[in-house]
């Protein structure tokens, strides 16, 4: 693996010759494995929503009351906080392409801002829950109390799945702070981006999960306890 | 679909156009419970994901771009995980509560 | 003598010296499917020796070397090893990482780094798994399906089998997603989706249920973390939470898995009939296209596993309809299968006495599983010995004699070597039989209603274990000298020409037995089908410095 890559060439029995499709400099290929890993992303949350429906279509009241009381405004925030730092990403692939090194950097920065930003948010609204007996193993949501077995439910989901949701958020933001380095150290440049790529991509993902996470959660229960089903 | 030869300024507009029409989506999300399609939240409110979503993917995540292959990979997936959620909605619909089960039927609706 | 990759490698970081660290850092596919294989091995015999200890237990009534929990223990070790560790990535991380870059002509996988890291990892969830045998109250006791409420209850190492099963199941993705790429990108030019040989198409199906399937079991295992940790409550009724649902969601992957085992080892069958029938596959294209339906109707009949456990009628009808389709595509196989052997010049070679074995045994396992797909035979057979022996039958006598059948169809490729084809198909007859003693009984035994995972039973039952113990020695007998004769085969054998067996698949027209480091000279152009022969010859022929065609 030394030297530039140089594809070979295979001959038919005209004598045309054919170029080789190797395992290096792939673009279109690296770009394909992402999307790939990306649906497993998918298949992942849809499971979880799986279980989340179907608890939601034995205790639809519960399931009510329990979204109303989350905390709207904030989730709100959050969804455009996410929604715009999808912009910044996308934009900074952009610029990245176009020759503006600086530019994508400054990009990249904005959405990792973004990013600790909506962390914060939901730092705030777990404690929030937290202090109204709301929370993973503490008062509420312990086997004696009285919260009704559809509000536990929801509540245990909304834990987890928001829980995972801020995991692959700080995955995220590692990824991002990666490719500041790889982008520093050359080694992602205007002609050499599938990195950029695929993590703006794995963010478009990230913020897609939201997209379907905060109405499930945060908006069925919106229009006052009888807007239902 | 060369991606070295791209129109800064076309895409950055395109980019900006769906901003504005997730910021907006987004304001309906809101604003859908008190105004239009009250009874039926969660259908009004997971439709509105689905735009969203096909926007995101479309034009964020360039899928519009790529070979089809993709795009009917996430129809499959779509399809299956549809398909999972619909047996399930079955099994849930005909659950013999009584007979198999000391969870009561849900009265209110 | 040309350098062959043993001599040299490509490593992951820097250019280490020291054949070891070649070894630990090598991004070959042809080592790394190797250093699966020494693994995966070595599981496999800790979990058949675990199988025997259990097998003695139940030579009699009442309990001898184990207690209960001890035993639950045991099964649940077998089990866990057996699917998780050996059976699953199996074929593809063997096979897949070996042989199936060569047969498209191709010099690597997409990502070789990444292959070398999900090695590793695969190693990693090896550890975790192991490590839950030593610390605090040992294996989990729940059986390798981990059903609520129990596992959530019991104090046995639950969490760290879990974590286990979820760190294999993310190498399993990284697998199938790094298989997908490099047989869509890197065939060689020429080479359609409809020239590929069978058992890439094997591969590619098992590929697409790696990457979709495994991350519902992934994100299940997770649940039921969160559960045993957290309390989240999905899986608890003091909570609401409904145990069957950790069923629903445990099946939806792990029925497909069961697909994800077959359908590569029914490649490797494409693979050998063909060449040891002397005679192009009896219909390609039906076979190829019944690897994509196995694969995409495989997802859709998890609730057969569920019959008893208090699904709706309506549910468990839609469930044995779609299961008794899935059926089809199999026996469609078979058929090709058989036809391909009709009129051909069949040689008896090891390798296709083992592929006509498991015709035979596999052919038991899919009809007992049809018969337990109907509603009415499951409620009496479920959970009995005849699941067991069903399922023992479709898989060790499917999966892993189709291994072993590669195993001896690809030794001389992986090795430059030839074993003795008198001692290796010795032990054939010693697997197949002692195979048949062990598992056959079981059916009977099952009829009668012996449960599965008693570790007692009434003496009625006695007989039917007593020969199922005689088939374990045996069976075991066999195994040990398989293995035995290939240890032999690798260090005295006679050496091999690249071509052996005259087959016509591209990982036989390598120039050398091994295959050099960046496997052919030169990467042909495909225009020619997989298996072409006329008159028991293979009709393609290769200048083996150019690779042009010179027939």
């Amino acid at each position: 693996m030394s030297g530039p890559y140089v594809p070979e060439i295979a001959t038919d029995r005209e004598g045309n010759e054919h170029e080789v499709q190797g395992w290096q400099g792939d673009f279109y290929g690296g770009k394909l494995g992402f999307w790939l890993f990306m649906l497993t992303e998918v298949m992942m949350f849809g499971a979880m929503f799986l279980a989340l429906a179907y608890y939601n279509t034995l205790h639809p009241q519960d399931f009510l009351d329990a979204s109303a009381s989350l905390n709207r405004l904030l989730g709100g925030i959050n969804t455009v906080i996410l929604l715009v730092s999808a912009l910044t990403m996308g934009l900074g692939l952009l610029k990245m392409r176009a020759g503006d090194v600086k530019g994508a950097k400054l990009m990249i920065w904005a959405t990792i801002i973004l990013a600790t930003a909506f962390l914060i948010i939901k730092g705030f609204e777990w404690t929030a829950e937290y202090n109204h007996g709301i929370f993973l193993m503490h008062d509420k949501l312990l086997p004696e109390s009285s919260l009704a077995f559809g509000q536990k439910l929801f509540f245990g989901l909304y834990f987890s799945m928001t829980g995972l949701h801020g995991v692959h958020i700080i995955i995220g933001i590692g990824l991002m702070l990666w490719l500041l380095k790889r982008i520093n150290a050359g080694k992602v440049s205007t002609d050499h981006n599938i990195l950029y790529l695929n993590i703006a991509l794995y963010w478009d993902i990230v913020h897609l999960i939201w997209v379907f996470v905060f109405p499930y959660y945060y908006m069925i229960g919106a229009g006052g306890v009888t807007g239902g089903h | 679909m060369d991606t070295n030869t791209v129109n800064y300024q076309e895409e950055r507009k395109v980019y900006y156009k769906v901003l504005v029409g997730l910021l907006l989506l987004t304001a309906v999300t809101f604003i859908q419970p008190h105004l239009f399609m009250t009874e039926s939240t969660f259908l009004a409110q997971m439709l509105i994901a689905v735009v969203k979503a096909y926007l995101i993917v479309m034009f964020y995540m360039h899928l519009k771009g790529e070979k089809l292959i993709i795009a009917m990979v996430w129809f499959a997936i779509s399809l299956v995980t549809v398909f999972f959620i619909i047996v399930i909605g079955i099994d849930v619909v005909n659950f013999q509560y009584g007979a198999e089960s000391h969870i009561t039927a849900p009265s209110a609706h | 003598m040309s350098k062959t990759y043993f001599d040299e490698t490509h490593c992951a970081i820097g250019h280490p010296k020291s054949t070891f660290m070649q070894w630990m850092l090598t991004v070959d596919h042809k080592r790394i499917g190797i250093m699966y294989a020494a693994v995966m091995f070595v599981f496999f015999f800790v979990a058949v020796f675990t199988a025997f200890a259990m097998r003695l237990e139940l030579f009699a009534p009442g309990g001898q070397y184990m207690d209960g929990d001890t035993f639950n223990q045991a099964f649940t070790l077998h089990g866990v090893i057996m699917i998780f560790l050996f059976i699953i990535p199996g074929i593809p991380a063997i096979f897949g990482n070996i042989v199936m870059p060569l047969m498209i002509g191709a010099k690597d996988v997409s990502f070789p780094r990444l292959n070398w890291f999900t090695f590793w990892l695969y190693i990693a969830g090896c550890c975790i798994a192991l490590a839950s045998l030593f610390i605090g109250e040992g294996v989990a006791d729940t059986g390798w399906t981990f059903y609520a409420p129990y596992s959530m209850n019991t104090g046995t190492n639950v969490i760290m089998a879990l974590v286990a099963a979820f760190v294999l199941g993310f190498a399993s993705i990284l697998t199938g997603l790094n298989f997908l790429v490099t047989i869509h990108r890197l065939r060689a030019p020429g080479m359609t989706f409809f020239k590929m040989p069978l058992f890439v198409w094997g591969i590619y199906a098992t590929a697409w249920i790696q990457l979709l399937a495994t991350p519902v079991v992934g994100i299940t295992l997770i649940l039921a973390i969160l559960e045993k940790y957290f309390g989240i409550g999905i899986f608890d009724p003091a909570k609401g939470g409904d145990p069957v649902l950790f069923q629903h969601l445990f099946w939806i992957y792990s029925h497909p898995a069961v697909y994800l085992m077959i359908l590569p080892a029914f490649g490797i069958m494409s693979e050998i009939i063909p060449t040891f029938s002397r005679k192009e596959v009896f219909g390609y294209r039906t076979i190829a296209l019944s690897s994509a339906s196995i694969a995409g109707i495989g997802y859709l009949v998890w609730g057969h596993h569920l019959y008893t456990s208090g699904m709706s009628d309506v549910a468990k009808t839609v469930f044995s309809f779609l299961t008794f389709f899935v059926a089809i595509p199999t026996g469609v196989k078979f058929y090709d299968w058989v036809a391909t052997m009709y009129q051909g010049k069949i040689v008896l070679s090891t390798p296709m006495i083992w592929a006509m074995g498991t015709i035979v045994t596999f052919a038991i396992g899919g009809i007992t599983g049809i018969t337990i797909t109907m509603i009415g035979l499951d409620i009496h057979l479920q959970d009995t010995y005849y699941t067991v022996a069903h399922f023992h039958y479709a898989i060790l006598g499917g999966v892993v004699f189709l291994m072993f059948a590669g195993m001896h169809y690809w030794f001389p490729l992986v090795t430059g070597k030839l074993y003795d084809e008198g001692k290796a198909k010795i032990a054939f007859w010693l697997n197949f039989i002692g195979f048949n003693l062990l598992w056959f009984p079981m059916f009977i035994a099952g009829y009668y209603g012996m449960p599965r995972r008693y570790f007692d039973y009434l003496p009625e039952f006695q007989i039917y274990h007593q020969i199922s113990f005689v088939g374990a020695v045996v069976f075991i007998a066999g195994l040990i000298y398989m293995f035995w004769v290939f240890f032999k085969g690798w260090t005295k054998g006679e050496a091999s020409t690249p071509n052996p067996w005259n087959a016509t698949t591209l990982e036989w027209h390598l120039p050398t037995s091994p295959p050099p480091l960046e496997n052919h000279t030169k990467v042909p152009y495909v225009d020619f089908e997989p298996y072409e022969y006329h008159h028991g010859e293979p009709v393609v022929k290769f200048n083996y410095e150019t690779m042009q065609r010179i027939d």
